[in-house]
């Protein structure tokens, strides 16, 4: 397999990846399916917004926003039941209720654990001492303003998070299992092990919570975004989508089994982020996860972290600190 | 002793004695799906058998085959793998009053962790209702925190104009609007205990079906 050069380095030299837009394959249909599969990204996106700027205050509150997430899946999973974009990523009712087992961890253990020592605890903190005479720049600024900045100030700390979980080893360890995934559906972002899922919620919630709407403005573009990185459905996504925002696309090429391609677009909403550093490579992969698409049970993606680190420890100390095993004289 | 006597004895310490039945078959119906599937025209069971080899040389899948028996196990099938519910199971042909047929019993560690997993969820739930009950002390102290004064939040002109509702301060989490329960709420973990329960239901007979139809089509050579 020989690849395709994207800057320096070679992408799909061990696993197929599609690059550049002009090889990725169209909605193929009538004008109104090409036309719904075109606008339904852009058009959720603006329903969203302007539901968010012009909601009253009495339901502009987070558990609106989770009744319209809920919603808004549910939704997306019947588009991938009868719009798949590959048959080999079908929902089989094992991958349903394994994905909703992870979904259903963050919904509750996750939470309960967060309230005492993740985001909720740093609002508290936040909130606290916080004088609100000092943040009246920012929230003057008009309202898409505040959230585009809270999205992209958010997106820019998550990429290089991600980014530092595939190139700095005990980062590694608590987001490889999430590669291990094969497919990509609606559920699949809630796949793997709860202390990176609560790494991640760490950084979600914290800085931002004395600002209501557009805060709320902000998880909307957000979700109506990055809810399409896993997703088995094809949009004819417009050009100008495709070079700001995260694709289905551009996630897949960072599953792919192909190791320089996983090394790859890492923001989660923006991906003129990895535009500005050089990590961006746009395409498409089928072929998805690690070890040659071996598949995690449940109880490996709870304990591959610590095992695999601590094989990880012995091998780099244990021989060393003692020095080389004696070898009995004949 | 007695010639005879030894040689019954020594029969009945040879012949197997019959098992007890497992108390767990009377449950092992939860999560082990058993059928049977008639063979297509007088197929012979080496036929039938090698028309169904390609469902056994899925990755992460090993089996055996003695004779008119097969057995499989699974480890991290694929999601693609059209058996990938199934851990293990045995197929055998056997001749039924209308000709042969593929009897199966097949395992399912996926059934069994459906049918247990709203245990868990409804563990979690208790589990908050119990935080609950240890949070509300704290939770009366910050109460007695004296308010900061309210401050006028403002409101660029662009958004006055195209009609936003003016910007609200935050209301700091009280118990009263969280619930008369406290700050961790049971009601997910319910929800999710529901959900994992109906969806057991489902499975039970989806697989059951998904199966029968499966080994009837590759039998038929479809």
């Amino acid at each position: 397999m020989s690849g395709v050069r994207v800057g320096n380095r070679i992408i799909g030299g061990q696993s197929p990846v599609t690059v550049g837009w002009e090889n990725v394959p169209r909605v193929e249909g009538g004008p109104f399916k090409q036309f719904f599969f075109t606008w339904f990204q852009p058009t959720v996106l603006l329903a969203l917004v302007a539901f968010w700027y012009y909601a009253p205050s009495s339901i502009a509150k987070a558990s609106t926003a989770i009744a319209i997430g809920i919603g808004f899946k549910i939704l997306l999973l019947l588009m991938e039941w009868f719009f798949p974009r590959h048959e080999s990523w079908r929902l089989t009712w094992k991958e349903f209720i394994t994905d909703l087992f992870y979904v259903g961890l963050g919904y509750t253990v996750l939470r309960t654990v967060e309230t005492y020592i993740g985001s909720d605890v740093i609002i508290e903190a936040v909130q606290s001492s916080f004088d609100w005479g000092k943040l009246t720049w920012f929230i003057g600024l008009p309202l898409l303003l505040q959230a585009f900045l809270i999205s992209f100030i958010f997106d820019f700390g998550q990429y290089w998070m991600h980014r530092g979980m595939h190139n700095w080893y005990p980062l590694w360890l608590t987001h490889s299992v999430h590669h291990y995934i094969t497919q990509l559906n609606i559920n699949k972002g809630a796949v793997g092990n709860p202390v990176e899922l609560f790494l991640i919620g760490l950084g979600i919630g914290g800085m931002f919570d004395f600002l209501p709407r557009a805060a709320l403005l902000a998880g909307a573009i957000g979700m109506a975004v990055g809810t399409y990185q896993h997703i088995n459905v094809r949009f004819n996504t417009p050009r100008w989508w495709r070079f700001v925002f995260n694709t289905t696309e551009h996630h897949s090429v960072h599953h792919s089994q192909d190791f320089e391609a996983s090394r790859s677009n890492y923001s989660s909403t923006y991906i003129f982020i990895d535009r500005m550093f050089g990590t961006c490579v746009d395409g498409e992969a089928e072929l998805l996860g690690m070890e040659g698409g071996r598949r995690m049970s449940i109880r490996e993606q709870m304990t591959f972290p610590f095992t695999e680190g601590w094989r990880a420890i012995k091998e780099r100390f244990g021989r060393d600190r003692l020095g080389p095993m004696s070898v009995p004289a004949e | 002793m007695n010639a005879p006597v030894n040689a019954m004895l020594e029969t009945a310490s040879a012949r197997p004695r019959p098992k007890a039945p497992s108390p767990l078959r009377l449950f092992d119906w939860i999560w082990h799906i058993s059928g049977k599937v008639p063979l297509p025209g007088g197929q012979p069971s080496d036929e039938a058998f090698a028309r169904l080899a390609p469902l056994f040389e899925e990755p992460g899948t090993s089996y055996r085959r003695t004779g008119a028996t097969l057995t499989f196990q699974k480890k991290d099938p694929v999601a693609q793998d059209k058996m990938a519910v199934f851990d293990r199971g045995v197929l055998h042909v056997e001749e039924g009053p209308a000709g042969a047929e593929l009897h199966y019993r097949l395992a399912s560690r996926t059934l069994l962790f459906c049918f247990l997993v709203p245990l868990l969820f409804l563990g979690f739930a208790q589990l908050n209702i119990a935080l609950n009950k240890f949070d509300t002390a704290p939770a009366e102290e910050t109460a007695k925190k004296p308010k900061k004064e309210d401050v006028v939040l403002p409101q660029h002109p662009i958004d006055k104009a195209l009609g936003a509702p003016a910007p609200e301060k935050p209301k700091k989490k009280d118990p009263a609007e969280e619930g008369e329960g406290g700050r961790h709420s049971p009601t997910p973990g319910y929800v999710f205990a529901a959900i994992f329960a109906v969806l057991y239901g489902v499975g039970r007979v989806l697989e059951s079906r998904l199966i029968n139809k499966l080994l009837t089509r590759r039998l038929a050579g479809l």
